[in-house]
């Protein structure tokens, strides 16, 4: 599999924030990433609904998470199965969704659910860094 | 409707209920079923013969007993060949060999009717001149419906691609976007470099959809009938199905043997594979085993889709070939796809079996007669 920026989030106060960008596209990853890091977000990536829980569960990563962005039609456990995983484990998360079809339905279930944001592909920079401003802005802090 | 599915495999499913077989193919061999066959001759073998044979053959009731044409070289003598029908050099011999009901006299030449009237057995009718053209204007007019209703069916079914489309679509628009926004701020040229190519694929791959789907979408033309090579058409199928339904999670097996090849219409035959695989994706309900095989013998060509989906509840089987029947919520299948296959099939001289495991999956066999002359591109139209 091509490479991505897996691992760790880093603590401390040197970042705007903590962003999980889970696609299954790595052009996807690779724009968005550069788009939030020109922003001062630290950005880990994963490829897939599965990897996303992976990458939650690994070292302090559930702890730091502020952010997560999420695509809908991925492989294994795709966005829909992944955004139930993470609001019913990691409620204090906002999700963003950024999904490569309008599906006005999808939308409305997703935000009842708890999504802060449903963007739809293509996304400029500025509307992608003031969803993340904002979701920001709703992240409850991790119990210690 | 023709080719109504019969349950051969009823006796077998009786005594194991989870294995269920179903045949589809002309009626002719299930005598039982059908009343006496109307006994017809065709007479002429231009495009009119041809025309009337391609569509009388498939009709269970009627039974061509031969053709005939003045010229040996007729376009519909050497068709009737291939579809069995006995080819005669003489009328006389035509209509003096077995029982007839009926003489279609397509060949426009006022003088032969009377010769056949003189030469007809007793009780055989005869149809000719202006009766006769309007017969082939009704056959014209059948296969002119045949083909909107195919194009009606793929154009309906559109509508499941928007998902598959816009992911595509928007996918490497994001890409682009992206990055052309980064390159309006980035100063270090190799970078530049590098994303300007980045922006060139992704460009390339949106004029792809493009490209897949305006050739798939365009209407059949019979002048492009010839010869087809199965495994590209099933890789061409599932290029287009992907767009209709999600193949991330689905194993996708190839079992194909090299140059299996079957004569037909080449856009009819990817809406055939497309529709297969479709369904096949759909009945896994995203998880399972896709397995596209060809098999040629010396005699046949053989075509098959499997799943491990869902399987077919028995008492569907003989239902899934009629037009307008779907299991589908409405707005999400028009009830023709398999309809439109069976006719697709059947025009290619082909069958279609079916076999289905509740709980296991469904595989769907194709069988072409196999076509020894390669150099053959084109049939009249």
């Amino acid at each position: 599999m091509s490479e991505f920026k897996s691992g760790f989030f880093v603590g401390g106060e040197s970042t705007n924030g903590r962003v999980l960008v889970v696609d299954d596209e790595p052009d996807i990853r690779k724009v968005v990433r550069m788009t939030l890091q020109k922003a001062g977000y630290d950005v880990l990536e994963a490829e897939n609904g599965e990897k996303a829980i992976e990458v939650i569960n690994s070292g302090e990563n559930r702890l730091l998470l502020d952010v997560m962005i999420c695509d809908i039609r991925m492989p294994k456990v795709n966005g829909i199965e992944a955004i139930a995983y993470f609001r019913e484990n990691y409620p204090r998360v906002p999700l963003i969704v950024l999904t490569g079809f309008p599906d006005t339905d999808m939308a409305t279930s997703l935000l009842r659910q708890g999504v802060v944001d449903y963007l739809v592909k293509p996304v400029e920079g500025e509307i992608l860094k003031a969803a993340v401003g904002r979701a920001m802005e709703r992240r409850e802090l991790a119990p210690l | 409707m023709r080719g109504r599915p019969t349950s051969e495999g009823a006796g077998a499913a009786a005594t194991t209920p989870a294995i269920v077989h179903t045949t589809v193919e002309s009626e002719r061999s299930n005598p039982s079923a059908a009343p006496l066959p109307m006994k017809v001759a065709i007479i002429g073998a231009g495009r009119g013969g041809t025309a009337l044979l391609e569509v009388l053959h498939q009709i269970p009731t009627i039974e061509i007993v031969g053709m005939t044409d003045k010229s040996p070289s007729a376009p519909g003598l050497k068709r009737a060949q291939e579809l069995n029908v006995p080819v005669y050099g003489r009328i006389d011999d035509l209509l003096h060999d077995q029982p007839l009901t009926l003489l279609m006299d397509v060949t426009g030449d006022p003088a032969m009717e009377a010769a056949l009237r003189q030469q007809k057995q007793t009780g055989a009718d005869i149809i000719s001149g202006q009766a006769a053209r309007l017969f082939w204007l009704l056959v014209q007019h059948e296969s002119t419906l045949q083909t909107e209703l195919l194009q009606a069916e793929k154009m309906a079914g559109f509508g499941s691609f928007a998902a598959g489309i816009a992911h595509d679509m928007n996918n490497p628009l994001q890409l682009i976007l992206g990055m052309a926004e980064n390159l309006a701020e980035e100063t270090d040229l190799e970078a530049v470099h590098a994303q300007a190519l980045d922006i060139i694929d992704a460009v390339k791959r949106t004029t792809a959809i493009c490209r897949d789907l305006t050739s798939y979408s365009r209407r059949t033309s019979v002048r492009q009938d010839g010869l087809i090579q199965v495994n590209s058409k099933l890789d061409e199928a599932l290029k287009i199905a992907r767009y209709a339904v999600a193949l991330q999670d689905i194993e996708i097996r190839k079992r194909y043997q090299p140059d299996a090849v079957v004569k037909g219409n080449p856009d009819k035959l990817l809406h055939v594979f497309v529709n297969l695989i479709t369904n096949a994706v759909q009945a896994m309900e995203h998880h399972g085993t896709l397995t596209l095989e060809t098999i040629s013998t010396a005699d046949t060509t053989q075509v098959r889709v499997s799943d491990t989906g869902c399987g077919i509840p028995p008492e569907l089987l003989t239902r899934i070939f009629e037009p307008f029947y779907t299991t589908k919520p409405p707005g999400k299948g028009t009830g023709l796809g398999l309809y439109n296959i069976k006719n697709v099939i059947q025009l290619m001289h082909g069958t279609i079996e079916v076999d289905s495991h509740i709980g296991q999956g469904s595989s769907f066999t194709l069988t072409f007669p196999s076509d020894p002359s390669p150099s053959e591109g084109t049939v009249q139209s």
